[in-house]
């Protein structure tokens, strides 16, 4: 695929840290490294990280003046961002973008403004949500409403794919069989990755104990209660068991008065919440990774433990079972029966030396690759690139599908939108525009540092 | 394509990225998983608590205009009220014999002594106050913001059924609840000219408002033959006085506890098939601990 410009859009990026950040960051330096420009548009942070910035390996990130209102995510407005992307995508020449998180407004406001310029729009869903709570009724219809006009969907999971499709309302009837509703073509899974060498195992020296680690915030969609009521049955059953247990939150109180309850201060470790860059010297100390959660799109963790040598415990919940041969990971049904079960049986595998730590490393750096998720994005990219780009009255008749409450509104914006569109064109005229002429340029900020550095000496 | 597709993404597979493969998509997804259809009756018992509540409040209102317009002795409000209480007790006791201990019981029932009579002093001292209360306030005022509060009151009610024995455990809404018809007959109060006017009526708003719900979701658990015995009795009552007052309210009045007790469960057992409940492997999973 010749090189192209891409601008990935989200709420959800560095300064902060998490997992679309993560994503987000390591997708656009494997696709920078394939040859392609990468920029990212996010909004600003507190205290003064606004306008312009760049990251290593030459990733220009800008960061628009919005406020973000709760859990870094501003607020969808529909409008306010139409000005700031279009002079970005007119100036950086951009070809296509790339929206990530279904609650990254921002992402949102990407897509629906795109098409004026003629960009075309990938969206990647990273997260899971339900149908019955009044927040997600909202997001959801939100996201129906954007993603009626995207080009490609991604998802990272297959699980997280049937939820995208049944939120996102990804639908459509094809020409070759007009009768069928049928699941969107360009809805495509690409899963996460890792970068392997960060989690090299380093098996502790063999001993009687076996120590089981726990890494995650205290909250309740964690599953901290199941742990809460298992780690002292497992404890009671194997003497030689004992619990590394990193994180913070709500529920770290009701983990205190447990191991309290049980006497088992000298069993479990609690090591306080642990920065992203420790936590393999974290997992190194173990065998056995446990993980509760109720819910989980991906679960990247699991999958870090996994490649740290770990053998895994897990709830069977979300993308998880996806994620891993059966052989490296024991599931557990969320109860606290069946997850002491689990932990057993993990206890017997890893006691009878059945599971090697470095083989599942080796394995693991066969399975996941950013390389490998930066090329299947490409062929994404291409695709869309190749395929048609809907007209303004395809759109609006697509949009009127919404329903017969949303629709009407979803076109009423779309339509002011394009004449905001109109009247920024006639009040800050492109040919006004400063464009950008060069990108970073790797072997000359070499040679300027090799000048300055020959200076100083 | 020569291997099976498997939902799996630690293998990289010959399929594209945006394959589907027949049969497997959304296979574990369930339809109204735990739905339990209404139907009719039990519902139109159900509604009989709304309908009781509404007759409360309409009894109380048409007792403050007979009240304002010189048609009824307060001297005779307050021995109802009294009669009313003591009838409400026995009923309550009735009922609590099968719940708590001996001992429990009759701490209670010192308790109660202790507070009506603390109620009933304070009130009678208060009086004055309250009759004052908004004498600057122009009488559509107090009107609209008593119907408001009403509003408020029978929206925010707890129409749930309580168990004998079972522990009361209020809501935030039930006690705004409360809040809001006892401000709203404060404010009637003020409009009323005399002392043992405004006494009176407030002592009566307490028995409606703030006993007799709690009475009510005891009789709750009752056979529903009391309960709907008991609802046909209050609704002809506030029927009767409401009718000695104005036809035309009245007509609103019965169409609306017709629509509430008849047509409104009806409306729901209709609206059930448009239920389409989604659950699948992305809900957050309920952790079953022992």
């Amino acid at each position: 695929m010749h090189p192209i410009s891409i601008a990935m859009i989200t709420d959800f990026f560095h300064p902060n840290v998490g997992g679309v950040e993560n994503h987000v960051y390591m997708l656009s330096a494997n696709l920078i490294r394939k040859g392609h420009k990468v920029i990212v548009i996010t909004h600003s942070h507190q205290p003064d990280r606004v306008g312009v910035r760049w990251l290593v390996p030459s990733l220009k990130v800008y960061y628009i003046p919005f406020v973000p209102i709760a859990s870094s995510a501003t607020l969808p407005q529909f409008m306010t961002f139409l000005p700031y992307l279009r002079t970005i995508l007119i100036r950086e020449h951009i070809h296509l973008i790339h929206a990530h998180a279904s609650l990254s407004a921002l992402g949102h406001e990407g897509i629906l403004h795109s098409h004026l310029l003629g960009v075309r729009t990938v969206f990647t869903d990273h997260s899971l949500f339900g149908f019955d709570d009044a927040a997600s009724i909202l997001t959801n219809k939100l996201m129906a409403g954007n993603l009626k006009n995207v080009d490609a969907v991604i998802c990272v999971s297959h699980t997280g794919r049937e939820n995208t499709v049944l939120r996102g309302e990804l639908f459509e009837r094809y020409d070759d069989d007009p009768d069928v509703v049928s699941v969107r073509r360009s809805v495509y899974v690409i899963p996460n990755a890792l970068v392997p060498e960060q989690f090299q195992p380093s098996p502790p020296e063999p001993s009687e104990i076996i120590t089981i680690v726990f890494l995650s915030r205290f909250a309740y969609r964690k599953g901290i209660d199941l742990l809460v009521a298992a780690v002292p049955r497992i404890c009671a059953e194997f003497p030689n068991v004992r619990f590394l247990v990193g994180g913070d939150g709500p529920k770290l109180i009701e983990l205190l008065q447990m191991r309290e309850k049980y006497l088992l201060q000298d069993r479990i470790e609690l090591l306080g919440s642990v920065r992203h860059a420790d936590v393999r010297s974290v997992l190194i100390q173990g065998t056995i990774y446990m993980n509760t959660s109720l819910t989980e799109s991906f679960g990247i963790a699991i999958l870090e433990a996994a490649c740290a040598g770990l053998y895994v415990v897990s709830t069977r919940v979300g993308g998880v079972p996806e994620i891993l041969p059966k052989d490296m990971i024991s599931f557990a049904n969320p109860d606290e029966d069946d997850v002491c079960r689990a932990g057993r049986e993990a206890i017997k595998i890893v006691s009878e030396g059945r599971h090697d730590p470095i083989l599942a490393h080796e394995r693991i750096k066969t399975f996941y690759d950013w390389d490998q998720v930066a090329e299947r994005t490409e062929a994404v990219y291409d695709a869309v690139l190749k395929s048609p780009q809907m007209e303004l009255w395809e759109r609006m008749q697509r949009t009127m599908q919404l329903g017969l409450f949303a629709g009407p509104i979803y076109t009423i914006i779309l339509v002011v939108e394009c004449l905001f569109f109109l009247f920024l064109e006639w009040w800050m005229p492109r040919e006004d525009m400063d464009f950008v002429q060069e990108h970073w340029n790797q072997d000359r900020f070499a040679e300027l540092a090799r000048k300055a550095s020959k200076k100083v000496e | 394509m020569s291997k099976e597709w498997e939902k799996v993404l630690w293998k990289r597979q010959d399929h594209p990225d945006n394959y589907i493969a027949p049969g497997s998509f959304l296979s574990s997804l369930r339809r109204n998983a735990n739905f339990r259809p209404y139907t009719y009756w039990p519902l139109v018992c159900l509604s009989c608590a709304i309908t009781q509540h509404l007759a409360t409040i309409f009894i109380f209102v048409s007792v403050f205009v007979q009240l304002k317009e010189d048609y009824l002795d307060p001297h005779i409000l307050v021995w109802i009220s009294v009669g009313c209480f003591l009838t409400g007790y026995l009923c309550w006791e009735l009922l609590d014999r099968t719940g708590a201990g001996h001992e429990h019981r009759h701490a209670n029932r010192v308790k109660a002594v202790k507070s009506s009579i603390l109620i009933f002093l304070a009130l009678m001292s208060l009086s004055p106050v309250l009759r004052t209360l908004t004498a600057a306030t122009s009488s559509d005022s107090i009107w609209a913001l008593s119907a408001t509060l009403f509003g408020v009151n029978a929206l925010l009610a707890d129409y749930s059924a309580m168990s004998f024995g079972g522990q009361v455990n209020e809501r935030l809404t039930s006690v705004l609840s409360l809040n809001a018809a006892i401000s709203a007959s404060v404010v009637l109060a003020s409009r009323l000219a005399n002392d043992l006017a405004v006494f009176a009526l407030i002592l009566f708003s307490v028995q409606a408002f703030a006993l007799f719900p709690r009475l009510r979701r005891r009789l709750g658990s009752c056979p529903s033959a009391i309960q709907l015995t008991f609802t046909v009795f209050l609704s002809g009552v506030s029927v009767m006085v409401t009718m000695s007052l104005s036809r035309a309210v009245t007509w609103i009045y019965t169409a609306v506890q017709l629509g509430v007790t008849f047509l409104a469960p009806a409306v729901l057992v209709w609206a059930q098939k448009f239920k389409n409940e989604i659950r699948g492997p992305w809900d957050v999973a309920v952790p079953k601990v022992n």
